[in-house]
């Protein structure tokens, strides 16, 4: 077992690697730089001098193999540099943002794990029912609301004309319900739908009627062997989305003023802060793979039929 | 859900919304362009106005029902290029394996870290706005399932005795992937295109969302969403209808793609993915 | 200053008899919102340029002028009184001994002198080097030079003596928000960006990164009384639906209200009389590179401000939330013209002067444009159906904001729509048609005018304000004639504001920009 995950853990760096490199690649060519990005708002102006000792100061004009010598050296010692916004380092930026990302996203994920999950079951129990069309109707209309909508309605109703929850804001777990909702709502959708082909899968399996031909209970059945197949098949989707619930997380953190990594994330692409972008899209990206790492040794304990290649 | 009942209103929705796009000059009289009457802006449904007008005083109406073209070209169209790069890769990958192999999955596990909405913001920041800088940044960014599933899809099938007669009568490997392993794993790989089509969809409003999606005053549905949102309180006609149209042609082809996959591969394995 | 709180004391006891009292009372959050993006850029308010970020910046921190909103013109903050030499170059400044940092230092020239001197580091990029290198012997530390600047002069811990290298109005300059006072040698301590110290009415408590920053009140302010309220909460809602929402459901005080929610709210007998509005001094304009063959005859540019319905476009589609552009001068400015009338809508004497130009049949061009709701997109496609029925075609360029001012300095563009600043100081404004005046410094246009340089020379000599102004206006006038651009409209700024909330200033700059002492909340706030 320890094997397995170290052996996993190895794997990933390739991969780290890769995006480190391709990022670096991608916003070497973007138009625009930070300097031309502080007038956005089209008031404030800055003169052609500052514009041009920025650009020094950061660096922006040297060559590629200098940038990317800079770039590659600093990762190694794990120093993801300074922001060129805010001009603190970009490990202290990412860290404030941490906890509040977290927090909706495991908040999030709860919330689609504890609806989905038992709304797949429930639906699996009686395949072609009312229950079932109902609940797999809703579930496919969850996954194709646009976000902002979705969050914008919410909060429309449940903050503004019910008065339940606060429409904005980071504070206390009151401040979270709303935008995790919004956010899981896709996830939650995704869930039911796969919950319920893996309870299918499992109850029409060859194996299953013979353990019920054996004589063995309905829910010893049940319990065993459904929830066995249905709890790989949820973790590896979650595992899956965990990455990209990351990326559309932004759309939820901007209607909600939630300080997550996700608007951190599309604001610096905005602002060309490119140490903040890469910085960002490491930590994602590292998320990403130990959730995944996770989800896999996860899955491995609880079947050891499978096997990873 | 009944056999079937998935497969009628979910291709009956998708039928609606590619007939609406293809006959859209001619169900729509006023041009969703040109036609802006500021005299008449952001008047609500009524009579001449079928679903209100939006700030510039253009007719919704006109701009939901060709908007249809555009939203529909960029889901199919992106979907369509990462069908072909995801099955390519994935296909050969799970054919040959080895080094080849390990460079297809590394790469796929790369976009699948990289959260493809960034992936996709990123490279449309690059190239600017417009149609086909959207089709290269959908395309290029959610091959990764298609690559998966072709991938395990291959492997699975190449050990059947047929692909090795094939290998034995001297058949050369391209031949092999196009004919005898392609066509089994079409069921899946359409059901997964389907599906993403959906995908493609949503991303292109969630891209005009963030202000880098389709180039006005061509209307997408994504965009007119965009635009509505300041006035969402005061005027909701103007992203209820987009809105609606998004939602109900996603719907239609995630149903679609539950029929189709319920009739192609009833006893399939696949995780709903 | 004593001036202002004698002021309102006065008012106070004028109004005392009426059965709303109008004494400040003390207490309460006030609870703004920072509506212009998802974040707070910096703390450091020397480095960045942006409206936003001087939201926190009035709040914390102090800068040598602020801007009087009922004068429309900048006064004394830090300082209590200056003298101007003879040749208007050398300004005395007698500071304020009763200013404290709120770290308790007391604020002495020194602090001046090593903020300014901070802004021009050479090394480092600060947005307000811009303004301080109006000091004579600043554009020599830029260039390493020289370590200390020489036009900046400590004669005794309480005045400073400046000398500038133009005879302008330090006001204009050191009123912005970036050129704020740091303590001497505090600001390169890396504590300094998470927790800084400044000479506000409110000192920092804790910044939440797009979320919201908070101050509370700094016991040792110098106007006395002041600050009534015990904290600020800035939050960051860049959303304007959001923050409708959350302005109705009465979680914040103050809320930036786009053309859609001007509409709403006037129309709202709840909510009309919570609305203060402001013109501000902004002139929205297309650009014209005079370079790109057609721009290059007036008759072609003027026929364009003939062409365009400028006041539908105004009305319809801004809601009436702008003020018509009759040329390039705001209407705050002293230096307005009353009397001229702006470019009539007359598609047919359009037709007519493009006939005479050579274009018969119209032209075509590339108009570069950002997405904001403002000045760009939704206005482009406003335009476009006018300028194609005089025969010009228009292709749309549709880039991001950063992008755009890219492009525009550079000067790679045919037309471009953007906002630009024509106040408070005139002079500065108008400079930016002067050809002297490099396309990469403000003449993105390449406005060539012998007639028009020889009046803004001549301002810049006169010492007499009447005399310059009605210089300006000449200037103004020829601008109008020449048309390099077209005159959209000067925005209105409009703010909801909560009916417990009093003393907002009326603040032509930027009306998000409120200097919070003045602030006070009533007994009916649910933040009191």
């Amino acid at each position: 077992m320890l094997a397995f995950a170290f052996r996993r853990t190895l794997q990933s760096f390739p991969t780290v690697a890769a995006v480190a490199l391709v990022v670096f690649v991608l916003f070497s060519v973007i138009p625009g730089s930070i300097a031309t990005s502080m007038n956005d708002d089209g008031r404030g102006a800055m003169d052609a001098e500052v514009v041009e000792r920025m650009r020094k100061e950061l660096g922006l004009d040297d060559p590629v193999h200098v940038r990317f010598t800079k770039y590659v050296t600093k990762l190694a010692v794990l120093d993801l540099g300074t922001s060129f916004r805010t001009r603190e380092p970009v490990s202290q930026l990412l860290a404030k943002r941490l906890w509040p990302t977290l927090q909706l996203t495991l908040a999030a994920m709860a919330f689609a794990i504890g609806i989905g999950v038992p709304l797949g079951f429930v639906a699996a129990m009686r395949p072609g029912g009312v229950i079932d069309a109902v609940s797999m109707v809703t579930a496919v209309s969850g996954l194709s609301i646009p976000k902002f909508w979705f969050g914008l309605l919410l909060m429309y109703l449940f903050a503004l004309k019910l008065g339940w929850f606060p429409t904005f804001g980071y504070g206390g777990w009151w401040y979270l319900i709303l935008p995790a909702v919004t956010l899981g709502v896709s996830p939650l959708a995704l869930l039911a739908r796969t919950t319920r082909a893996a309870v299918l899968e499992v109850i029409n399996a060859d194996f299953v009627r013979t353990a019920r031909s054996k004589g063995m209970s309905e829910t010893r059945v049940v319990r065993w062997h459904v929830l066995r197949n249905v709890a790989v098949i949820v973790l590896t989707t979650l595992g899956l989305q965990f990455g990209s619930l990351m990326g559309q997380a932004v759309v939820v953190e901007k209607l909600f003023s939630w300080p997550g990594i996700g608007s951190l994330l599309v604001d610096s692409v905005f602002q060309r802060d490119i140490p903040a972008v890469q910085g960002c899209i490491l930590l994602i990206v590292l998320f990403f793979l130990i959730v995944n790492t996770l989800v896999d040794i996860a899955c491995a304990a609880i079947d050891p039929r499978i096997k990873y290649t | 859900m009944k056999l079937g009942a998935n497969l009628i209103i979910g291709g009956a929705l998708f039928l609606l919304a590619i007939v609406v796009g293809i006959l859209a000059p001619w169900i729509a009289h006023t041009d969703p362009v040109m036609d802006a009457n500021l005299m008449f802006a952001e008047e609500p449904p009524g009579r001449e106005f079928w679903f209100g007008t939006d700030a510039q005083g253009r007719d919704i109406y006109s701009r939901v029902v060709h908007g249809a073209r555009i939203s529909l070209t960029v889901g199919v169209f992106a979907q369509l290029i990462n069908t072909i790069i995801g099955t390519a890769l994935g296909l050969s990958a799970g054919y040959w394996g080895g080094w080849w192999d390990d460079f297809v999955t590394g790469l796929t596990n790369l976009l699948l870290a990289i959260p493809s909405l960034i992936f996709a913001l990123a490279i449309m920041a690059i190239l600017g706005p417009g149609l086909t800088s959207l089709l290269i940044a959908l395309g290029l960014t959610n091959w990764s399932f298609t690559c998966r599933l072709a991938r395990a899809s291959a492997l699975s099938l190449k050990s059947q005795s047929y692909v090795q007669a094939s290998k034995v009568l001297g058949y050369s490997h391209f031949r092999i992937m196009l004919t005898q392993l392609l066509p089994n794993m079409l069921g899946p790989l359409i059901v997964i295109g389907t599906l993403g089509m959906g995908g493609t969809i949503l991303a292109e409003a969630a891209l005009s969302f963030l202000g880098l999606g389709i180039r006005p005053p061509y209307p997408s549905w994504g965009s007119m969403l965009s635009e509505a949102r300041d006035q969402i309180t005061t005027a909701p006609w103007l992203s209820v209808f987009p809105g609606m149209a998004i939602f109900l042609t996603v719907l239609g082809l995630n149903l679609l793609g539950d029929g189709l996959r319920d009739i192609l591969d009833p006893q399939s394995r696949s995780r709903r993915l | 200053m004593m001036k202002r709180a004698v002021l309102a004391v006065s008012f106070a006891l004028l109004v005392a008899g009426h059965a709303d009292a109008q004494t400040p009372r003390k207490g309460g959050t006030i609870r703004m919102t920072a509506p212009y993006g998802t974040n707070i850029s910096t703390l450091d308010m020397h480095t960045t340029p942006r409206a936003q970020d001087d939201i926190y910046g009035k709040v914390v921190h102090r800068t040598l002028y602020n801007y009087d909103s009922e004068k429309g013109a900048p006064v004394l903050e830090l300082a209590k009184s200056v003298a101007v030499s003879n040749n208007g170059l050398t300004h005395t400044f007698k500071l304020r001994d009763d200013a404290y940092f709120h770290n308790g230092k007391k604020m002495t020239a020194d602090d001046i002198i090593y903020s300014y001197t901070r802004i021009m580091d050479g090394k480092r990029a600060f947005a307000a080097a811009r303004w301080v290198r109006i000091i004579k012997g600043a554009v020599d530390v830029e260039k390493g030079q020289a370590s200390s600047i020489e036009g900046l002069k400590k004669i005794d811990d309480v005045t400073l003596e400046m000398t500038l290298t133009d005879r302008v109005d330090p006001g204009f300059y050191f009123y912005n928000g970036n050129t704020a006072i740091y303590p001497a040698g505090e600001a390169d301590k890396p504590e300094f960006l998470q927790k800084p110290i400044g000479l506000g009415p409110f000192k920092f408590v804790e910044h939440i990164p797009g979320s919201r920053l908070v101050a509370e009140r700094w016991e040792k302010f110098y106007k006395p009384g002041m600050p009534y309220a015990d904290r600020v909460v800035i939050s960051i809602m860049g959303e304007a639906p959001a923050r409708d929402v959350a302005f109705r459901n009465k979680e914040i005080d103050l809320s930036i209200l786009g053309p859609a929610q001007y509409v709403a709210y006037r129309e709202d007998a709840n909510l009309k009389n919570g609305i203060l509005e402001v013109p501000e001094v902004f002139t929205r304009h297309m650009g014209m590179n005079l370079e790109f063959k057609p721009f290059s005859d007036k008759r072609v540019r003027q026929a364009i401000n003939h062409a365009i319905d400028t006041d539908l476009i105004i009305k319809r589609l801004v809601k009436d939330k702008a003020y018509r552009a009759t040329a390039w001068l705001p209407i705050t400015s002293p230096a307005y013209d009353k009397s001229r009338k702006p470019y009539a809508f007359d598609p047919e004497k359009a037709k007519k002067l493009l006939a005479e130009a050579g274009y018969p049949d119209g032209f075509e061009f590339e108009w570069t444009t950002s997405q904001n709701e403002s000045w760009g997109l939704p206005i482009v496609e406003a335009v476009l159906p006018m300028l194609a029925k005089v025969g010009i075609k228009v292709k749309v360029k549709q880039v991001e904001v950063t992008v755009l001012v890219d492009l525009r300095n550079k000067g790679e563009f045919q037309a471009f729509i953007l906002s630009a600043q024509s106040g408070p100081d005139a002079l500065g404004a108008l400079k930016c048609f002067h050809s002297a005046t490099p396309m990469t410094a403000c003449n993105y246009y390449r406005f060539k005018n012998g007639e028009f340089d020889k009046l803004i020379d001549q301002a810049g000599q006169t010492e007499n304000a009447e005399e310059r102004n009605a210089l300006l206006r000449k200037a103004d006038g020829i601008i109008y004639d020449e048309a390099p651009v077209w005159f959209f409209n000067y925005n209105k700024a409009v703010m909801a504001y909560q009916p417990w909330i009093k003393g907002l200033q009326a603040n032509a700059t930027e009306l998000t920009h409120q200097y919070p002492e003045y602030i006070w909340v009533t007994e009916s706030s649910p933040a009191k």
